[in-house]
This record gives structure tokens, sequence and C-alpha cells, in this order.
């Protein structure tokens, strides 16, 4: 059995989950710590301010569902046993983690910060939630475009 | 579509029944008074309006003293869901009578300043306790410090503790039989100590350089402190017992009065609130010496209402209705039918229509409605989400209709994601499957499904992308004939029919080229995409002036094509979040599934795991499943033929936080 193969693919998974989730971590603190500034001020925003900080955590979760996903392909999950996988499947399975492990990394900080302007923006005008919810959803679409191509990547490798 | 008609209302008031004009404006809740912005405005009744003010700053001052010590029966989620006492205006009229709030507030002042006073003077006694603590040790009354006799002086301070040998030194030499130090006990860790001096009256410049020389800071003690250190501290103990005492009354008086008072403060408040509302409008009034005219808009539809509600006035008051004028901005009523009212919530969140432009609510309702349910795609968690709503509307029966509207939204929008996850076999993921113990409910699970993401992605994403193109040309189409309503053809032809035609023949040129279309549409497609692009060369440069700038714009225009692509690619999140939802639900099954093998604790984290798991997961993707769904009307929906921009309609009527007024019709 090429053992390569296989551990390729969990460095793959590791990625995945790895950066995106210190993406997500680092995002969402950065929006903490604007959320706390606000709520020193007024701790009645405390449900807003929790959606706006909650924003940038996506990311790792898509991490982690590629992670899982790429486990899965190889067999590591699920009671089956491991695959077959030589080294040029495994170089696939890493490679197709690579969008979100990037996309996930980098977007994450970027919506954090956003949201960390957003939450400064509702401590002034509570009224304009709406708005404040979408601006960071803008940022996330390539991490979502990320991850959707990472699910068609490896959706495509046949092992 | 359009949104409802105004019209502007002016109302000539006699003086003598302006108050109850106003009074009758405000309970129809249907007229915005068209407020002056001129510095001249009218103050007529700023002296009513200061009064309220005056009475409204009371209240606050009397809520926030006594709401704390208020054990309120209604908690404030019930509250702002509408479980409030109802009261008529009459009521509160005759309470606002009864009660004098300005008695109230003077002995609510009094137990406030004896409480401040109460704690400052706590706080200086712990001060001295600490200082009396240290002072056990010394052998004379206090009084030798805090007076001293004919005779003899005492100063007593602080001093680091590495300087006492020094001051002990330098009191032996300079003062000897004349002086005495005392220095109190002090720890290893301390770095400061009590010391005390005493000596002859005569020599006191000498003593008090010897302490300023040696570190010494001195500290006043109150004149009070005359006995010795210890039965000092057992006096100002017996003190601070006493005024614990007298708190206690307060904060009990203080209770008793939150318990009596409160509610009808918070009534009171409410009450001043609509009569300052009332009065403040009146301050835009156009006054002469008999007369006050009063200007407004009126939904068109309420004006015999508001007519019906002044009837009794009608000998002193003249009405006058006319069609808002060129330069007017009349605010925005939206006006839909009773399916996409829930759905008012969104345009509201972008920003309400300009009063003649186009009301997008029903336009973005079907897409709303699909597109949310494709991004959470499970029916499990479509279930959860509709019977969270559902309990908290049957619940709170009386939410306002704001709330109400929203709620009814996450209900439908819950819909929406049973229709789809039964459509793809999506039930908490893949819960049926991956628990023995529901695998009989396979066969029912699978009858209604005609598609599965997970094995078959590409389809979805093909059927994600259709929507977006769908939804594209939907707002074209509405930008189309938003043009010829306004009667701006070449608007129309030149923006929107060039990019209609453009983008059609390219599709139908695509679906040739790939083979999913015959062949013969191949030449019908190239007319079309080459004669719309023809039209956008030709037009989209007509505001530059040179015929060369004309030219380069109108090309220029076509690289706007790869635009319309961006936009119908940002429609593959569909796929991805529906797939997102049920993979994680999935990861979570297969977690429970691994933990039950754990023996004897394993079903117990199973269970754990699996509520748990799926809790989080809910939140998270309905989370996400609105804003991106909502992102696609704002971003790509809007952007062909919405702008926003306007301003909502916000009639006098009856506000109030505390109560809910009998009198208030619309609520």
């Amino acid at each position: 059995m090429d053992l390569l193969g296989i551990m390729l693919a969990v460095l793959g998974a590791a990625l995945a989950a790895g950066l995106a989730g210190s993406g997500s971590a680092i995002g969402v603190g950065i929006a903490g710590e604007s959320g706390a500034g606000v709520m020193t001020e007024d701790p009645g925003k405390f449900g807003l301010v929790l959606l706006l900080q909650a924003l940038p955590g996506t990311q790792g979760i898509y991490g982690l569902l590629i992670a899982f996903f790429a486990i899965l392909k190889v067999g590591l999950l699920g009671g089956g046993g491991a695959l077959e996988v030589s080294v040029m499947q495994g170089l696939g399975v890493l490679f197709s983690c690579l969008p979100i492990a990037i996309a996930g990394y980098f977007s994450a900080i970027a919506q954090g910060k956003t949201s960390a302007a957003c939450i400064h923006m509702i401590a002034k005008r509570p009224e304009e939630t709406g708005k404040a919810v979408i601006l960071p959803a803008m940022v996330e679409t390539y991490a979502v475009l990320a991850l959707l191509m990472s699910i068609i990547l490896l959706n495509g490798i046949q092992i | 579509m359009p949104v409802a008609k105004i019209n502007k209302l002016e109302l000539y008031v006699h003086r003598s029944v302006l108050d109850g004009v106003a009074a009758a404006i405000q309970k129809t809740g249907r007229c915005e008074i068209i407020v002056r912005e001129e510095e001249e405005a009218q103050k007529a009744s700023s002296g009513r309006l200061q009064e309220l003010d005056a009475l409204l700053s009371e209240a606050r001052f009397l809520l926030r003293f006594l709401e704390p010590y208020f054990e309120d029966p209604v908690s404030p989620i019930a509250r702002a869901f509408g479980e409030k006492p109802s009261l008529s205006l009459m009521d509160l009229g005759n309470l606002s009578t009864e009660m004098d709030i300005r008695e109230i507030s003077e002995e609510m002042h009094t137990l406030e300043r004896r409480l401040v006073e109460i704690r400052a003077e706590v706080s200086q006694m712990e001060g001295l306790l600490v200082m009396l603590d240290k002072l056990q040790g010394l052998p004379y009354s206090l009084e030798l410090i805090s007076s001293g006799t004919a005779s003899i002086r005492g100063v007593i301070g602080t001093v680091p503790v590495d300087q006492t040998d020094y001051l002990k030194l330098a009191v032996e030499n300079q003062l000897g039989e004349n002086g005495e130090l005392f220095v109190a006990d002090f720890g290893e860790k301390d770095k400061e100590t009590w010391a005390a001096l005493f000596y002859l009256k005569t020599l006191e410049p000498t003593a008090l350089e010897i302490c300023s020389k040696n570190g010494m800071t001195r500290v006043e003690i109150p004149s009070s402190l005359k006995g010795h250190a210890a039965d000092e501290i057992s006096k100002l103990q017996e003190r601070t017992e006493e005024l614990a005492r007298e708190e206690k009354v307060i904060h009990r008086e203080a209770t008793k009065g939150a318990l009596s008072y409160v509610p009808s403060i918070r009534a009171l408040s409410d009450y001043w609130a609509v009569l300052r509302s009332r009065n403040e409008v009146l301050q835009s009034g156009y006054y002469t010496d008999q007369v006050v005219v009063l200007k407004a808009w009126v939904p068109s539809d309420s004006i015999e209402e508001v007519k019906t509600e002044l009837a009794e006035y009608a000998d002193l008051t003249e009405i006058i209705t006319s069609e808002p004028l060129e330069g007017d901005e009349p605010p925005t009523i939206l006006e839909n039918p009773k399916w996409a009212l829930p759905f008012e919530t969104l345009t509201k969140l972008y920003g309400a229509p300009k009063y003649d432009a186009i009301d997008p609510t029903p336009l973005l309702a079907p897409f709303f409605f699909i597109f949310f349910g494709m991004c959470l795609g499970d029916a499990g968690y479509g279930i959860i989400m509709v019977g969270f709503f559902l309990f908290f509307l049957k619940r709170f029966k009386k939410m306002p209709k704001g709330t109400r509207q929203f709620f009814v939204l996450f209900v439908l929008s819950g819909g929406a994601a049973i229709i789809v996850g039964a459509l793809t076999g999506s039930w908490l993921g893949d819960m049926v499957e991956a628990f023995p113990f529901l695998h009989f409910q396979k066969p029912v699970k699978d009858l209604p499904v005609i598609l599965n993401p997970m094995q078959d992605p590409m389809t979805f994403l093909a059927i994600s992308l259709a929507f977006g193109v769908v939804q594209i040309f939907v707002g074209l189409f509405v930008a189309l004939y938003d043009c010829i309503r306004k009667k701006d053809y070449i608007g129309a032809i030149g923006d929107q029919g060039g990019w209609i035609l453009l983008l059609v023949g390219l599709l139908v040129l695509g679906g040739t080229i790939s083979g999913k279309l015959p062949a013969t549409l191949s030449l019908p497609g190239k007319i079309l995409s080459i004669s719309g692009a023809v039209i956008l060369v030709l037009t989209q440069g007509r505001e530059k002036e040179s015929l060369v700038q004309k030219g380069i714009s109108g090309v220029l225009s076509l690289y706007n094509v790869t635009a319309y692509l961006g936009d119908v690619l940002s429609y593959s999140r569909l796929l991805a979040l529906g797939l997102a939802t049920s993979a994680i639900a999935m990861i979570i099954n297969m977690l429970s599934t691994l933990a039950s093998a754990i023996p004897y604790i394993g079903w117990v984290m199973a269970i754990v795991l699996c509520i748990g798991g799926h809790m989080f997961s809910v939140a998270v993707n309905i989370l996400g499943a609105f804003v991106h769904s909502l992102r696609l009307q704002y971003v790509e929906f809007f952007s062909k033929f919405y702008t926003g921009g306007g301003r909502s309609f916000k009639p006098l009527t009856y506000e109030t936080r505390f109560i809910s007024l009998k009198e208030n019709i619309r609520r």
C-alpha cells in the first residue's frame, strides 16, 4: 500500500482545516475586539454584536468540511478502512484542498475587519443592522466560491 | 408594484380647536406632518412642550433609580414581543392628574442623595479603620494628634519602611527629650508604615522639618477621633453598622416605591411621550392670529378616514388635498398583496423605494423563497426553523407588526427549506441512512427525491446558475418596463433592449455550441447577439461629446458582459451552501455513530453530539442562508433596476414603549 498517497491527502485535510480555521480565529478575534469596545458603552447590543462577530467564523467550518471530505475520500473515516491511494491521487486531493485553505485564511481575516467596521456602524446606527450584515457577507462570497471549487475538485478525483 | 399613492393635505384650523384636531390626527395615525426646516418655525406651543420635557425627565430619573429595585413580572423580551398592559388615553390622563410625579420624584431624590452620602461616609470610615488598625499599639489617645494639648502637639503620617531608622535617629538627635516617635508594626513585605511624632508645641518647626526631610507623608485626621485607637475602632464599626441598617431601610423604601410607582411611571412616560410628539409637530404649523395651517402627507385611501375623524371640528377647520408637486419629496408606503407582506422587511432593510419608483418586494419574494430553500436545503432544519418561529408567533399574539412580519418570513423560509430538503433527500443530512433504527423510513424519504446534490453536484450547479440567469433577466425586463413607464425610450432600447438581445443571443449560441440546443438555432443566436452588440455600441456612448468618444464608450461597454458572467456565477453559492449544510449534518451524524461505539457511555455522547451539533449547525446555516440569499437580491438583482433612496412614511401616531394604547387602531 502506498502510504505517501494517503499522507498527501491528510496534508491537504490538515491545511484546509488548519489554515481556514486560523483565518476564522483571527477574523472572529478582530470582530470581537471591536464588539467588546462597543459593548462597554451599550451592553444591550450583545445580540447584534454576536451576530456580526460570528460571520467570519464560517470559513473555519468550510475548511473543516473539506478536511472531512478529503479524509472520507481516502477512506480514513467511516470505518471501511483506508483505500489504495496512489501518489498522484493523493496529490490531487491535496491540491483540491488548497482553494478553501488559502481563500478561507485570507477572506476570514478580511471579513473580520469588515465585521469590526460594521460593529462600529451599528454602535451609532442600530437601525441599519441589515446593511451591516450584508457588507461582511460580500467578503464571504469568495470563501464560498473556494469551497465550491474544493468540493467540485474533490468530487472529480476518482479513487 | 408601484408604491401607494400619497396626497398632500393642507389643514386650516382655528386656534381654539388646535389641540383637539392634533389629537384626532394622531389617532388616525395616517398623517405625516411636513416638518418645517426654517429657523422661524413657530414656537407657539413650546411652553407646553417644555412642561412635557420636564415631566419626561422626571420620569426618566425615577425609572433609572427605581427600575433596579423593580421585579418586572414581564420579561424585556416578552415586552418587545408586545406583552404590554393596555390602557386608554383617558385612563392615562386621569393617572397623570392624580399622580404628583414631582412629589414622588422629590422623595426619591432625597433617598438617592442619602444613599450617596452614606456610601461616601462608609468609604471614608473604611480608610480610617485601616489606619486605626495599624495604630492599635499607640499608647496615647488620638486627641493628642487631632487637637493637641496646651503644650504638646502631634502629627501622623506614612513613612517608607527603609526610612524609619533615619527618622528615629533624627528625632533622637534633634528633639531629644522633647519629642517622642511612634512607629507602627509592619510586615516584611510592607513598603510603608504609619508613624506618629509628638513634640513640644514650641519646637513645631523643627519637628515638621524632620518629618518632611525623612519622607513622612502627613495625614490629617478628623477632629472627631479623640480616644484610644481600639475605642475609636469600635465606635467606627458601630457607626458603619448603623449606616448599613439605614441603607437597608432606604433600599426597602425604594423597593416599596418601585413596586407601587414603576408601572404607573412607565405608563405615564409613554403618555407624555405621545403628547410630546403631538405638540412637537404643531411647531411645524404656520400661525396667524386666528388660524393655524398644518401640511401633511396622507395616503390617498386614508383621506376619507382623516376627514371623518375631523368631522366634529368641521365648522372650524378646512381641508384641501392636492397631488404632490414636482420637487416635493413624498414619503413611501409599500403596498403589497398579502403573500408578499413578510418580504417587505427585506426591501426596508435595503432602503425604501423613492415615491415614484417601483417597489421590488413582490419581485424578490419568490426568488428569496427559493434561494433560501436551496441554501439551507435540509428538510430537518426547515422543520426545526418553522417550529421555532411558529412557537414565538403563537406564544406572543400581540407582537408588533414589523417583528411579526419578520417571524412569518422565517416560517416561510423554513417551509422552503423543507420543500428543497424533501426534493433532494436531505433530512438532517443523511440521518435516515446513518442511524440504523431509522432505516425503515428510507422508502418514504426517497419518494419525493428528484436529485441528490451530493452525488450529482454539476446538475445542481446548473440549476443554480439557471435561476441566476432567470433572475437577471427578470431584473433587466423590470428595468425595461420602468424606462418605458417613464417614457425614456432610448434608455429602454439602448440599455436594456441591447443587453437583453445580446445576452439571449449569447445563451442560444452557447447552447448550440455545447450541443444542448439544435444547431439550426445557431444562426438566430448569432443574429440576436450581433444586433444586441450593435445597439449597445451605438447607444452606450450617447452622453459623450465627440463622435470618437461615443464610439469608444460604445465598444468599451461590451466589456460589461463579464459583469453579467460574474453575476450568474455568483449564484453558484446556492449549490455550495446547500452542499455545506448537508455535509455538516452528515459529519455530525457520522461522529455521533462513531461515538456510540464507545462502550457504556457511548450512547450518551452520541445523543449529546447529535443534538448539540445539529443545534449549532442549524443556527450557523440559517444565518448563512439568510445572508447569502439576501445578498443575491441586493447585489445581483437590485443592481439591474432598483436604487432605494426613498424615505419611509412616518405618520404622527402613538409610539409607546411600555404600554399599548387602546385607541391605537394600527399596531
